[in-house]
């Protein structure tokens, strides 16, 4: 029987923490069927652009349908792959350099389930989610809206 | 009763709202709605963005029905 995964919050305000990562590590110990984690953290590049060294990024979404459309990948992502969990979280506002903007948590008995998941879900995040992105530069309040490669 | 256009990113700072109501005609589609968007907006010619109809990306092809909501969405920046 195909199990149903509820839709989950994924948006936060603000960066992601280390603690908050930490605190999900931890709250999978009790889960001993699992034999592997991958973890992918995206995090804020201070790139160079011609108006001056990025600060940050300013997130912003079509919210319902990004819920959504994380919500499908997740589906995707367990019928695909062989996984016991899986978590994404995104921020929205302004993360600044340095900080973490995307948390992908993924789950299985074994490494290579959780590996292959966890890059097949970046993928679709960056192809496939309405999330927009103003890399803030400089001190004078600037800015270039950054699009996925 | 219309459909509402939603627009993001450096798309709504074109046209200065996140939001807007028309009433159009029945049967459009995608691609006349979007030559009515480019008219009233001539900045977003050069602009490169999909149409979602009802939250589904959509192509010139796709049907607007007329309580459709339409989301134009400039390039994706996730991750």
């Amino acid at each position: 029987m195909k199990k149903i995964h509820k839709p989950k919050k994924v948006f936060m305000q603000g960066p992601i923490s280390p603690q908050f990562v930490a605190d999900a590590i931890a709250k999978h110990q009790s889960k001993v069927s699992i034999g592997a984690h991958a973890i992918f953290l995206g995090q804020i590049r201070a790139d160079e652009k011609e108006e001056g060294i990025v600060t940050g990024i300013e997130y912003s979404a079509y919210e319902e349908m990004a819920e959504q459309s994380f919500h499908e990948i997740r589906e995707d992502a367990f019928s695909k792959f062989d996984l016991t969990c899986l978590h994404i979280y995104h921020s929205l506002g302004i993360v600044p350099a340095g900080e973490i903007s995307l948390f992908v948590f993924v789950s299985s008995a074994h490494r290579r389930a959780a590996f292959e998941a966890s890059e097949y879900i970046v993928d679709e995040i960056k192809n496939k989610v309405p999330i927009f992105g103003k890399e803030l530069v400089g001190p004078t309040g600037s800015y270039v809206w950054k699009e996925n490669k | 009763m219309g459909i509402n256009i939603l627009y993001f990113g450096m798309l709504a700072e074109i046209t200065g709202q996140a939001n807007e109501i028309w009433t159009i005609k029945d049967g459009l589609t995608v691609g006349d709605l979007k030559k009515l968007i480019l008219e009233r907006y001539p900045k977003m010619r050069d602009k490169k963005f999909k149409v979602a109809v009802d939250q589904q990306i959509g192509d010139d092809q796709t049907f607007v029905s007329i309580q459709s909501e339409v989301a134009l969405l400039p390039p994706f920046a996730g991750g």
